[in-house]
């Protein structure tokens, strides 16, 4: 025909008329059309042809008859019985790729779920608090030597001050660095680890009072509050606890006031005692008044009405009254913002670069999340990989279903709902899994998951995972069955696109590439905790014992000494305000002869007694240790290298430095050495004298292979001299192990699930290779018959998926790559990415996947050709 | 008297359905119509009214044969039912029963 009316006029026809009705109708007019496109020209004739198609738009013709035969309901319990009898036999007859459908749907599953319920379990830290969205904590935004720093460290004062300025505040509360004091009570001493709070504490946060009000808990200088733990165990019971006396580092008496519920697993804070706020000043008489120092931590509850941005634009310039190191007339070279930071964010936000809030565990909970999607995507794909594959085995019974009336759409049902059961096999097998793996991933990831099964989220959740998967897994093969044509089937006519292998091809490179991310990142991770672990520090870190000083000690520190430099096996002593690795005080009080005065460097400051560099085995590179020869040294410095390249002397040693008002020169100039956590770069130090102070660690360098022995001695040793309280040490490499626990625990958990991923990929190639092999046995019959050997025919089967592998590895090798990158970032001492690791990935990627897919080509070569032709 | 009640272009089609003998389908009545009646009728509302006679049981219908300039696509050809062809007759009973009670000069003369 010449012409044919509008196409889309059609198309709304067939769309909106009823089927039993639209080939009169549609007749009808096409007759009509026709005629008038000979009497009245195409254009008025297909004007016509739209307007009659519009005027069916009637309720006779848009009404669709119910169907001529009768129709089993979907649901019906016939064919349900059917639908399970027959998925079961399914499953029984293929035995094998049952198993390892419902096997790698299982391991996929029991590594999403873990990560989920570490993901819920992160999520909910700190979210317990009545008055939580209007917590916030205080935050100091630093501009000084060009360079803009963020902390949450405020001056002790501002939350005693910042309430009476801001009616927008409720309340206000400083809150110190965690620290661990002696207790003594009842003739019980032992350590405890708390804080010192402001008097608002119990008003601000959720944490329930047994005993106490929360206006007393904290008001008085000498009150106390303890947990429910402390109480009974000094006292017996909370209540018995209220109004005893405990002294603290036998030196005070405080009078418990409250006694707290001890804090929930999901709080970051865990103190298990607070102090109150004028002690913290009392105990750091000078320093805590100082405005422009940067001390605890300070936090606001705002109003529910407050609007934060205003207020937070009113808090910006608050410390420019109080600071007096805040130059106003120059406040490009040195000045200090507040802002805010939502309390609820910080755990999950506690990094900061360049002045702003830029992360922190918040990226690990991303980088989980993403791992979780990926496995479980991995395992979707084995499953409609394999059943798509072996879809002409049961082309035939879509071919009977369709034929006796079966429609599409119940074809998808039963085949997206077959799914559903097998992934429904599959969670059970994970839940099961998961109850075993628990108490090993709890202990790796320091936390206290437990499957919540009596929360209904929870089960909601795995529904909805049973439904996402089953769909995802299932869709593919329910729309590609459902889709073939019964007469084709039936005939034996039915052969499959190149389109659906193509399919299948990209689903395998898909897998690969995550695996491959997986087994990169895995790499790197491990390389840079090995790098960490292993790099030279600048001091040695093995054989090295830190001993707090308190109580007794610090006085008799001189005593100390000379017993312990007596005792074999200990090769030399000194100590250290602070533990190396764990030094970030930081000042820029520092001044020295041709210092730009318009300059703030920041200096991080440590003291130290005689023999530091010699108990450290830190490399002095000019000068010499602190010592008692020189009565000069209590104003003597040492600095590292940073330092001097900041202050500039060529020649430093007998250099004038004058540091926190103390005119002093510079005895000694040692090599860098990470005194703090290596995502930081060292920065400049100064070692200021500290033989006489009363706090602090002592450092005892012990010969290797006798560090048993010098412990037993120095634990009599310190018993006897300093009695009321416990003996207390850790290992220098130990603490240093601690700074790096969240990439050892990520480190650990990526090979997991690397190697679960690569195994869970090759289970699928395994399936996809018998498979293919069992389609082309007549194939390799001849092949054979013709001549081909064992090697020819092996490389035929296995080059086919090592092609993909091979793509897999060039599409992964960038993404990989930048991921990386942009994960060292973090650190200030990284490895560079190597092409080895890629290449070794990748030949990881390609020995798993030949060993799996060589397995079945080797069978299928070695069969006996005759066996293979003879049937038929 | 009791009967079905039929509206007048019901009527009418169902009429032309009877005229077209065997041949009757859709475009074929709209056109009859047409030449008959002189009323210019949307093929959609012939078939509104061929589908509710049907469902009243005057008329029945069968598919019939596919011609090309249909698109390869069969009619659906109409029959009076028994049914049908007992309300016209009524219809006609009754008309012609109300026109002999009329007396001559009741109506005002309208032509010539």
């Amino acid at each position: 025909m010449p012409h044919t009316p509008p196409h889309f006029a059609d198309r709304l026809l067939e769309f909106f008329c009823a089927p039993h009705l639209l080939e009169e109708v549609q007749g009808d007019l096409y007759e009509r059309y026709v005629r008038d496109v000979r009497q009245l020209g195409v254009a008025k004739a297909k004007r016509n042809y739209i307007f009659n198609v519009l005027s069916f738009f009637r309720p006779f013709a848009i009404k669709r008859q119910p169907t001529e035969y009768p129709q089993p309901l979907f649901l019906h319990p016939a064919m349900l019985r059917n639908y399970f009898k027959i998925a079961l036999r399914n499953l029984w007859r293929n035995k094998s790729f049952s198993a390892i459908n419902i096997l790698g749907l299982a391991l996929g599953l029991t590594c999403s779920l873990l990560i989920f319920l570490w993901v819920r379990d992160e999520l909910r830290i700190d979210h317990y608090h009545a008055n939580g969205p209007h917590l916030y904590r205080l935050m100091e935004r630093q501009f000084s030597d060009g360079k803009r720093t963020a902390s949450p460290g405020t001056p002790w004062p501002i939350s005693l001050e910042i309430p009476k300025k801001f009616p927008e505040i409720v309340h206000a509360a400083g809150f110190s660095w965690p620290g661990s004091l002696t207790f003594d009570a009842n003739n019980k001493i032992s350590k405890e680890n708390g804080n010192w709070a402001g008097a608002d504490w119990f008003k601000m946060f959720s944490v329930p009072l047994l005993a106490g009000s929360p206006e007393t808990a904290l008001k008085s200088p000498t009150s106390l509050a303890i947990s429910r733990k402390l109480a009974v165990n000094y006292f017996g019971s909370p209540e018995a606890a209220v109004g005893k006396s405990i002294r603290i580092e036998n030196k005070d008496d405080y009078q418990v006031m409250a006694v707290f519920e001890d804090l929930l697993e999901n709080s970051s804070d865990k103190y298990d005692f607070l102090l109150p706020w004028d002690d913290f000043e009392r105990r750091n008489n000078g320093w805590a008044n100082d405005w422009s120092n940067q001390g605890p931590r300070a936090f606001v509850q705002l109003r529910p009405d407050t609007d934060v941005a205003a207020f937070e634009a009113k808090l910006k310039p608050f410390l420019h009254n109080y600071n007096k190191g805040i130059d106003l007339k120059n406040l490009a070279s040195f000045d200090i913002e507040l802002f805010l930071q939502p309390f609820e964010e910080i755990y999950l936000n506690s990094e900061m670069t360049n002045g702003e809030i830029s992360g922190g565990r918040i990226e690990y909970v991303r980088l989980f999340s993403v791992v979780a999607v990926f496995l479980l995507l991995i395992a979707c794909i084995n499953f409609m990989n394999l059943s798509t594959a072996r879809s002409a085995k049961r082309a035939k019974e879509v071919g009977i279903r369709k034929v006796v009336g079966a429609e599409r759409s119940r074809l998808i049902g039963q085949f997206i709902g077959e799914a559903m059961m097998l992934t429904l096999i599959a969670v059970v097998v994970a839940l099961v899994l998961i109850a075993i793996l628990l108490p090993g991933f709890n202990q790796l990831t320091d936390k206290k998951i437990a499957l919540p099964f009596t929360e209904p989220s929870f089960g909601l959740t795995l529904l909805g995972i049973v439904a996402v998967t089953g769909i995802l897994a299932g869709s593919y093969p329910a729309l590609f069955l459902s889709s073939l044509q019964p007469v084709k089937i039936l005939k034996g006519s039915l052969k499959f696109q190149p389109g659906a292998t193509f399919f299948r091809q990209s689903l395998v490179v898909v897998q690969f590439v995550i695996s491959m991310l997986l087994i990169l990142g895995t790499v790197v991770v491990y390389r840079q905790v090995n790098y960490i672990q292993t790099k030279n520090l600048g001091f040695d870190r093995g054989n090295l014992i830190y001993i707090p000083l308190e109580g007794e000690l610090p006085p008799k520190f001189t005593t100390l000494k000379q017993e312990l430099t007596q005792l074999p096996g200990i090769a030399a002593i000194s100590r250290m305000s602070e533990q190396p690795g764990g030094i970030y005080n930081g000042t820029s009080d520092a001044n020295w002869t041709g210092k730009d005065p318009t300059v703030k460097i920041n200096f991080v400051n440590v003291s130290a007694g005689y023999d530091l560099a010699k108990s450290l085995k830190v490399k002095l590179l000019q000068g010499r240790d602190f010592s008692p020869n020189f009565t000069t040294d209590s104003v003597g410095y040492i600095i590292n290298e940073q330092a001097a390249k900041r202050i500039g002397y060529k020649n430093p040693i007998d250099q004038p430095l004058t540091f926190w008002g103390k005119k002093g020169k510079i005895i000694g100039l040692v090599q860098d050495f990470h005194f703090s956590s290596m995502h930081d770069p060292i920065q400049p130090l100064i070692i200021r004298f500290g033989e006489k102070d009363d706090y602090g660690y002592l450092l005892v360098r012990t010969q290797p292979g006798q560090t048993k022995q010098a412990l037993a001695s120095l634990e009599t040793i310190c018993k006897q001299l300093n009695p009321k309280f416990p003996f207390n040490y850790t290992f220098a490499d130990q603490e240093f192990q601690k700074l790096y626990r969240s990439e050892q625990v990520v480190g650990t958990l990526s090979t997991y699930f690397a190697i679960l991923a690569i195994f869970i990929a090759c289970l699928g190639l395994f399936g996809l290779a018998s498979f293919t092999a069992e389609q082309r046995t007549k194939e390799i019959g001849v092949r054979k018959v013709l001549g081909a050997s064992v090697t020819s025919v092996v490389g035929l089967l296995a080059g086919n998926f090592l092609k993909l592998v091979v793509i897999a590895i060039v599409i992964a090798s960038p993404i990989a790559w930048y991921v990386m990158n942009l994960w060292l970032q973090g650190f200030a001492y990284k490895i560079p990415i190597a092409w080895w690791m890629f290449a070794l990935a990748g030949l990881l990627a390609v020995g798993i996947a030949l060993l799996t897919v060589s397995f079945q080509s080797i069978k299928a070569a070695l069969m006996n050709p005759v066996k293979s032709l003879r049937s038929e | 008297m009791k009967r079905t009640y039929l509206g007048e272009f019901e009527e009418i089609v169902l009429l032309t359905v009877a005229v077209l003998h065997e041949s009757a389908y859709g475009v074929a009545i709209t056109d009859e119509l047409d030449r008959q009646t002189g009323r210019s009728v949307s093929i959609s509302a012939v078939h509104a009214a061929l589908h509710r006679l049907e469902e009243k049981g005057m008329l029945k219908s069968a598919m019939g044969e596919a011609t090309a300039e249909r698109g390869g696509r069969r009619k659906r050809l109409f029959t009076v039912t028994a049914l049908g062809s007992r309300a016209l007759h009524d219809i006609r009973a009754m008309r012609d029963q109300l026109w002999s009670s009329i007396s001559p000069n009741a109506l005002p003369a309208i032509s010539i």
